[in-house]
């Protein structure tokens, strides 16, 4: 673990039958993964073929109508599905800094709490939302956040505001709820990871630091903090990925009517009018996807040429 | 050491499970043991359900009832054919028709021909059948809702309505109310005069529903107000009888007036501020805490407020709901609120599948559900144990029988009805009793609460259909329900995706104009919005289908 | 002494700090207590009341009937908890067995395919076909109607490779080495060198495959659709709450119910079964994995 070894050049591999034949075992274990791999993930992809079929079910994948990009065009003609989709990048965005700054800093903190059983019993309690359904988290959202609702009455009381504000008859309120409402739910089960991360970095760093007088920001800034860096921009990179996958049951739960220009995301659309029709759910699948790889490559560039950890 | 202990316990689970699927239960040869998934609501029933078992003893089929929710029907269909995993008998629902393209399910043809089956024949007439053909030129299945044998026998009303608390109309000496202005001058002067309920809640004069698919409560009045009946999607003018025209309710002079009405009460303070934001538990809530005075909505979509009503004693304070069938204009007689005729929803109904070994025994089997002793086992249950006969020859049922229907223990492991079998309501064969308990005219008085009876006594009314006061007609025009055709549309079609953006255009913009400082101008704006989703496209569809009907019924 | 040297050392400033973590965090747990404590009250309300939605941390008009109506009246209860059970163990052990595997192959510093191999797997990430070419796969594999469908097509998953990998690959090498010198093979190393070493990330993917498998539905229901025997705990719950929303009988017709329950009510006290075997399986967990978790990726 020490990093003086992490840091040792990477022996190259060379590509010769000696080498070969050294990692003969390696290479029939990964074989067989790939295998699976390709039965299990990749044969599916078969799918694919519908985005560009008018697909029928008693057609079946082989026997309905090719269209070309007939449902690629029926998304970019429909601003409807434009707007879904700036819906689910905004929202994405804003979760996925939200939620990663948070996790981050929770855990931070509870890592400075010395009480071993004060910091179990946080972490237990933190982590619990996680495991309760959107349903039942947006419906105390709505209540917290209503005309005479728990958040209204505080900033009445607190003289910030005079009137009660309508949360949900106003658009620009709905995306940091959204975010507030996955800081809530997620933040614990989230900073599970990072708080890992930071209890397995050597304590004998703290113990120097603290011997050259070291204050406990200074600590977080120069010891927690690059423990921890590989972590972040590796859980960014995949999450990055899942920046279009923004959500659907929040939203969808939360957003009704007045709230549909912004609350919509891609998957509500798919939901709304995919209904019934394979082709177009799976083109807006392959579109998800593709953006995802490009981003995953882009940020995995960016890591590398950073000279940061990466993901392959 | 350890970790082969794991793989030990592990492989032990693995192995009871086995054991558990290998173990099936002792039955008796001659009775078949079959499978039904409806893409509906509904309970399973219990191992050895009691009058399931009669059933299987009279009919020699044992029936394990799925019921599917938790996955669009289309997806659903889809897997089930993908997989080639079908239950015997099946409602595919709004997937009905893939069912039968995908050559899933067993025609009926030959059946509705031969006299054994001679009960499913009677359930529509020779010309109601032929809606049924599809393409292929055969009929897969059978619609069993909303029929009536003989005479109807029902007295209440499930459908829509603008709804009023009795008491308020207890408190105005029990007017006839017709018209929007009427209606919300009642509830307003109500409100002012009893701003607050006996337990300190607040009143809300009127509120409406506008979430999901439940926005039909702020949607569909127009349609109503008008005097037409539920076509669901369209209006079916019928100034030429010969030449029925489809016409859009979301445009015409009554649609604007219904939603300026609604938005003059919205910023007079009458209508619930939060009627937009609120879901589906919020509503339900209110209506249940006795505050709200008025509402539009269908009778099955918050009837589950009883409860509270009885538990709190609401219900002897008059916050029980009775239906008012209002008109756009005062005088008005065209009023179909509430439907005296049958209404057969041609899109779905029971099939039989291919994967069925025995399709002669299914079609029996579906044949005798409407025979009266099994028709009276499913829904009156066993004599003298759920219901009793009077010197009369009347059903009649004890205070324990009724609480013992409503409970969802006792039905798990007592009642089974197939509530997706063919079925009748109407009229007993002995022309005596209802069908079905809950027409019974004794059941319905039983059951009324002291502030309902005085409402009917004092209108003379017998039936919640009589609040309504809809023009009795019994005969339909032959494509009805029109809705049956839009159920199936989907965005492959170009008039399916203009129906599926007419809906999300109506969902964004109904409350902005009904909450606008400016209506003319945001009524206009909607209608532009509207317009650009090219509704035409949906209603040529619908008029080809309309013309396409009407020609079947002639 | 390290400890004792801190607390001597404490400032004005670091008093402070502990003051306000300390509030913070009391504060951030009363906040994510709530929606926990208020689903446990609405749980023991009697529905005529659960539908009013005025429950907040006491329950009004107790009842346990929502947890009767999961245990008696749900007809799968029994088989799906058997189900639930045996795939939760058995996938657990199998996912780990098999990414510790995997995950052992591409953390070899000088595996020829490292790099391939681990874009081979993130990819499967982003990329799928679609719900109906799954089924008609797992149809064709005659894993349709089958316990297996539910172990089988999870077992190797990308993000859990990752975890295991990094982690792997953070290990100092001196073990491996030394092993080697002494002719150990491939997989001996594995089993008797760097397992051992990776117990607390064995733990963390434990975990993660154990909520993952007790929390499953949806496969249930597109395989085993019409097979009562392979039923899970979680469909069955599913099937129970969306049963609740079946119509109701008219409005005034009723004598009264004894005891009535609503989806509130019957979908909180599922929500509480279904969190309480996790709760109870975390304390065993929390003790490896709060020293070492890690994740991480290939360092240039």
């Amino acid at each position: 673990m020490s990093t003086i070894e992490k840091d040792a050049p990477a022996l190259k591999s060379k590509l010769n039958k000696a080498e070969v034949k050294r990692q003969r075992v390696l290479l029939i274990v990964a074989g067989l993964y790939v295998v699976y791999g390709i039965i299990f993930y990749y044969l599916p992809l078969f799918g694919w073929i519908m985005a560009f079929q008018n697909y029928k079910l008693k057609d079946g994948i082989f026997g309905s109508q090719f269209v070309g990009f007939k449902w690629f065009k029926f998304l970019f003609d429909d601003k409807t599905f434009l707007r879904d989709l700036r819906n689910t990048l905004g929202m994405g965005v804003i979760n996925l800094v939200a939620t990663t700054v948070t996790a981050i800093g929770f855990a931070i903190l509870l890592s400075e709490v010395r009480n071993v059983m004060g910091k179990k019993i946080v972490q237990t309690i933190s982590y619990l939302p996680h495991f309760l359904s959107w349903i039942v988290v947006t419906s105390i959202v709505r209540d917290a956040f209503a005309t005479k609702g728990m958040i209204n009455e505080l900033l009445q009381g607190l003289h910030i505001i005079k009137e009660p504000i309508s949360y949900f008859m106003h658009t620009k309120y709905f995306w940091p709820i959204v975010a507030i409402s996955n800081v809530w739910k997620e933040t614990g089960w989230n900073a599970i990871i990072y708080l890992a991360t930071i209890t397995s970095i050597d304590p004998s760093l703290y113990e120097a630091a603290a011997m050259d007088g070291a204050g406990r920001w200074q600590k977080i800034k120069h010891i927690t903090l690059p423990g921890i860096r590989s972590t972040i921009i590796i859980l960014l990179i995949m999450n990055i990925g899942n920046v279009l996958n923004a959500g659907f049951e929040v939203q969808y739960l939360l957003g009704l009517g007045v709230l549909k220009p912004v609350s919509e995301t891609i998957d509500i659309y798919v939901l709304n009018y995919g209904m019934a029709n394979f082709s177009l759910g799976t083109a807006a699948g392959i579109f998800k996807t593709f953006i995802a790889m490009i981003l995953i490559f882009l940020f995995n560039f960016i890591a590398k040429r950073a000279g940061e950890e990466r993901l392959f | 050491m350890k970790s082969k202990k794991i793989i030990a316990l592990a492989l032990a689970c693995t192995l009871s499970v086995g054991a558990f699927a290998g173990c099936a239960k002792k039955k008796s040869e001659s009775i078949s043991d079959w499978t039904m998934i409806a893409f509906m609501a509904g309970k399973e029933l219990n191992e050895g359900n009691e009058i399931q078992e009669e059933l299987a003893k009279k009919t020699g089929v044992r029936l394990k009832e799925s019921w599917n929710t938790s996955q669009d029907v289309a997806s659903a269909v889809g897997t089930m054919i993908a997989s080639n995993d079908l239950p015997d008998l099946i409602d595919g629902g709004n997937g009905s028709k893939m069912l039968a393209e995908a050559g899933m399910l067993v025609a009926w043809d030959d059946y509705l021909a031969k006299d054994e089956y001679k009960n499913l024949k009677e359930m529509f007439s020779d010309k109601q059948w032929e809606l049924f053909r599809q393409a292929d030129g055969h009929i897969y299945w059978a619609n069993v809702f909303g029929k009536t044998y003989g005479e109807p026998k029902s007295r209440g009303h499930n459908d829509e309505a603008f709804w009023v608390q009795v008491r308020v109309l207890e408190w105005a000496g029990y007017p006839i109310i017709e018209t929007l202005d009427e209606y919300f001058d009642l509830l307003d002067s109500y409100a002012k005069a009893n701003p607050v309920n006996a337990d300190g809640v607040e009143v809300i004069p009127y509120t409406a529903l506008c979430e999901g698919w439940r926005y039909f409560c702020v949607e569909n009045a127009p349609e109503f107000l008008d005097g037409y009946p539920n076509d669901g999607s369209v209006i079916v003018n019928l100034d030429d009888p010969d030449n029925p025209k489809i016409e859009d309710y979301n445009v015409t002079p009554t649609a604007k007036m219904y939603f300026k009405k609604l938005n003059e009460v919205y910023n007079a303070g009458i209508m619930d501020p939060e009627f937009a934001t609120m879901d589906y538990d919020t509503y339900i809530a209110k209506l249940a805490s006795g505050a709200v005075l008025g509402m539009c909505d269908q009778n099955w979509d918050f009837a589950q407020i009883n409860n509270t009503f009885i538990d709190k004693g609401y219900k002897e304070l008059g916050y029980n709901y009775v239906p008012l069938g209002l008109v756009a204009e005062k005088g008005q007689t065209k009023n179909q609120w509430h439907a005296y005729a049958d209404v057969p929803n041609v899109s779905s109904g029971i099939a039989v599948t291919t994967k069925c070994n025995d399709a002669d025994k299914a079609f029996k089997f579906l044949n005798q559900m409407l025979d009266q002793e099994i028709h009276d086992l499913r829904f009156w249950g066993v004599k003298d144990v759920d219901y009793l006969v009077d010197e009369n020859g009347l059903y009649y049922r004890t205070e324990e029988m009724r609480a013992n229907w409503q409970n969802d223990a006792f039905r798990a492991k007592h009642v089974c009805n197939y509530s997706y079998l063919p079925q009748w309501g109407g009229t007993h064969r002995d022309g005596k009793n209802a069908m079905k308990p809950e027409d019974q005219e004794s059941e319905f008085f039983a059951t009324l609460s002291e502030p309902l009876k005085k409402a009917f006594d004092a209108y003379g009314y017998t039936s919640y259909g009589d609040f309504l006061r809809s023009e009795h007609i019994t005969q339909l025009g032959f494509w009805y329900p029109m809705y049956s055709h839009s159920n199936d549309m989907d965005s492959t079609t170009d008039y399916g995706a203009a129906w599926l953006k007419m809906g999300d255009c109506k969902h964004e913009w109904l409350p902005v104009v009904i909450t606008s400082k400016d209506f003319e101008s945001d009524w206009a704006a909607y209608q532009a919005a509207y317009a650009e989703c090219k509704p035409e496209l949906f209603l040529a569809e619908m008029q080809k289908e309309l013309d396409r009907r009407a020609a079947l019924g002639k | 002494m390290f400890k004792k040297l801190t607390k001597s050392k404490m400032s004005g400033w670091d008093w402070a700090f502990v003051i306000c973590n300390t509030t913070f965090l009391v504060l951030f747990c009363c906040v994510t207590l709530y929606p926990v404590l208020n689903t446990l009250a609405y749980s023991f309300t009697d529905g005529s009341e659960a539908i009013l939605k005025n429950v907040h941390l006491v329950p009004r008009k107790f009842t346990t009937s929502a947890y009767k109506k999961i245990i008696f009246e749900m007809t799968g209860f029994r088989q799906g908890l058997i189900v639930t059970v045996s795939r939760t163990f058995l996938a657990s052990v199998l996912s780990l067995a098999a990414n510790a595997l995997l995950a052992f192959v591409i953390s070899r510093r000088n595996f020829i395919f490292k790099r391939s191999l681990s874009l081979f797997w993130v990819i499967t990430m982003y990329a799928n076909g679609g719900l109906i070419p799954s089924v008609i796969l797992m149809t064709k594999l005659h894993l349709t109607g089958t316990f297996w469908v539910y172990i089988i097509p999870g077992l190797v998953s990308a993000f859990n490779i990752l975890v295991l990998r990094t982690y792997m690959s953070s290990l100092p090498d001196s073990y491996e080495e030394s092993a080697q010198l002494d002719g150990a093979g491939h997989m001996t190393i594995f089993a008797r060198i760097i397992s051992p070493l990776c117990k607390p990330v064995y733990a963390t993917v434990f975990l993660f495959v154990a909520v993952y498998h007790w929390n499953s539905w949806f496969d249930a229901m597109i395989y085993n659709r019409l097979k009562p025997q392979n039923t899970t705990l979680q469909y069955e719950l599913q099937k129970l709450l969306s049963s609740l929303t079946q119509l109701n009988p008219t409005a005034d017709s009723s004598g009264k119910t004894a005891n009535m329950t609503t989806e509130i009510q019957v979908r909180a006290a599922a929500t509480i079964a279904t969190m309480l075997p996790i709760i109870c399986l975390y304390p065993f967990l929390q003790r490896y994995f709060v020293t070492g978790l890690t994740i991480g990726g290939v360092k240039e």
